[in-house]
């Protein structure tokens, strides 16, 4: 079974390095998210939403004070990730997750995930290639 | 015998000056037979059905900053007086600037044009294109019936399609006035917006058993001078059909409407 799992996380990376521009749908990164605003989080991933028109997963960042910032991370459609062999068991639910992408523009704790690493290293997705070709809706 | 005299004549054209052989060499590409081995139906009609990609880009055509494909324009026909809306800036409103921030439909062309897998299915008397795009279903009567009187303009409008030799034509009119495609992803200045009396041409024919020619015309007399059109590409792709395409319902968690997220969960 780990050997499946390795498999799978290196067909993933791959993938990722092999696709210069992964197709995302639906989003407007241009009128929601800043690409002068990066965004870099690590933090415990609480809840993933593999759900239409885009995947949403939810990272709990602790701040220095000791309260608990919860970042909410933007992707791709399900289908275009599952097509790009990107399936929603990648995402391990309270596992600790590096998240780099870029902010809302309103200022919510929101974001663009563009890259998600496990402590690790291990890739598990890219959803866009940098400064966000603008996903469309 | 007519036939011959004109071939006669358009090799004495590509002779005579390079205007002719490039017209001699689009009359070719328009009456070439079908390569060997592309797929048919019972009747012999060339068979569309099959999982495909996206239309797709040319070699040399813009692509803009989305990962839809989008209309390069340079193959646009020169604006009419009065044709300037067709470039209405943003304005600010979500509702009007990016009606899908509402899982508001995309409507034809752009739809089609978005970056998500296709299915075909083709009968004697349909051709169904099925996008996983917002789920975007197209039934084409191939059945040499009229267009529908009285409909409504539609966001995806009414087509009919014609057999040409071995290129489907498919005819649509009867739009809603509505974005062309994405392109306000590129260059918000630059929101395009087709009129209502919109009639688009697709032509399509396989030019390999695994390639399609897909060549659009947009004739919209409200905004251009003439009809134009741009080529792309549709690679079939039967490594997707394991999955299929997959299921899109853009209300089921829509976070963002108008670009508002908020914090909740």
């Amino acid at each position: 079974m780990k050997a499946i799992v390795t498999l799978s996380f290196a067909t993933v990376l791959a993938i990722v390095l092999a696709t210069a521009r992964p197709a995302l749908a639906h989003h407007s990164f241009a009128a929601e998210y800043d690409d002068q605003k990066p965004l870099k989080i690590t933090g415990t991933l609480t809840k993933v939403d593999w759900m239409n028109p885009h995947v949403w997963y939810y990272v709990d960042v602790k701040n220095p004070d000791g309260t608990v910032t919860t970042w909410a991370i933007s992707g791709g459609a399900p289908g275009q990730l599952m097509r790009r062999g990107i399936t929603k068991d990648l995402l391990v639910v309270g596992s600790t997750v590096n998240v780099e992408g870029f902010k809302a523009k309103d200022g919510s704790n929101n974001g663009f995930g563009q890259r998600v690493t496990y402590q690790d290293g291990r890739n598990v997705f890219t959803a866009t290639d940098p400064v966000g070709r603008a996903p469309q809706r | 015998m007519m036939r011959t005299s004109l071939t006669w004549l358009l090799l004495a054209l590509a002779v005579a000056c390079p205007c002719g052989l490039s017209l001699v060499i689009g009359l070719d590409a328009q009456q070439a037979a079908s390569p060997a081995g592309i797929p048919r139906t019972a009747d012999g009609k060339p068979d569309f059905t099959g999982t495909y990609q996206w239309p797709t880009y040319l070699p040399g055509d813009e692509r803009g900053r989305s990962s839809a494909t989008v209309f390069d324009r340079k193959r646009f026909a020169p604006l009419k007086p009065g044709g300037e809306a067709f470039l209405e800036p943003r304005t600010g409103d979500p509702r009007h600037d990016e009606p899908r921030d509402f899982c508001m439909p995309a409507g034809f062309p752009g739809g089609m044009l978005s970056a998500n897998a296709m299915q075909f299915f083709q009968t004697k008397n349909h051709l169904v294109m099925v996008h996983e795009f917002q789920r975007m279903s197209r039934v084409i009567p191939l059945d040499g019936r009229a267009h529908r009187k009285g409909l409504e303009p539609m966001y995806y409008g009414d087509p009919v399609g014609r057999w040409e030799g071995d290129t489907l034509v498919i005819e649509t009119v009867n739009f809603k006035r509505w974005g062309l495609d994405d392109y306000y992803y590129t260059n918000p200045k630059e929101y395009r917006m087709h009129s209502d009396a919109m009639r688009t041409i697709e032509r399509l024919r396989w030019k390999s058993p695994t390639s399609m020619s897909y060549a659009l015309t947009i004739d919209d007399p409200k905004i251009f001078t003439a009809p134009w059109t741009q080529e792309f590409e549709i690679l079939a792709k039967p490594e997707w059909e394991k999955d299929g395409i997959f299921e899109y319902v853009c209300e089921e968690n829509n976070r963002c409407p108008g670009g508002k997220c908020g914090n909740e969960k």
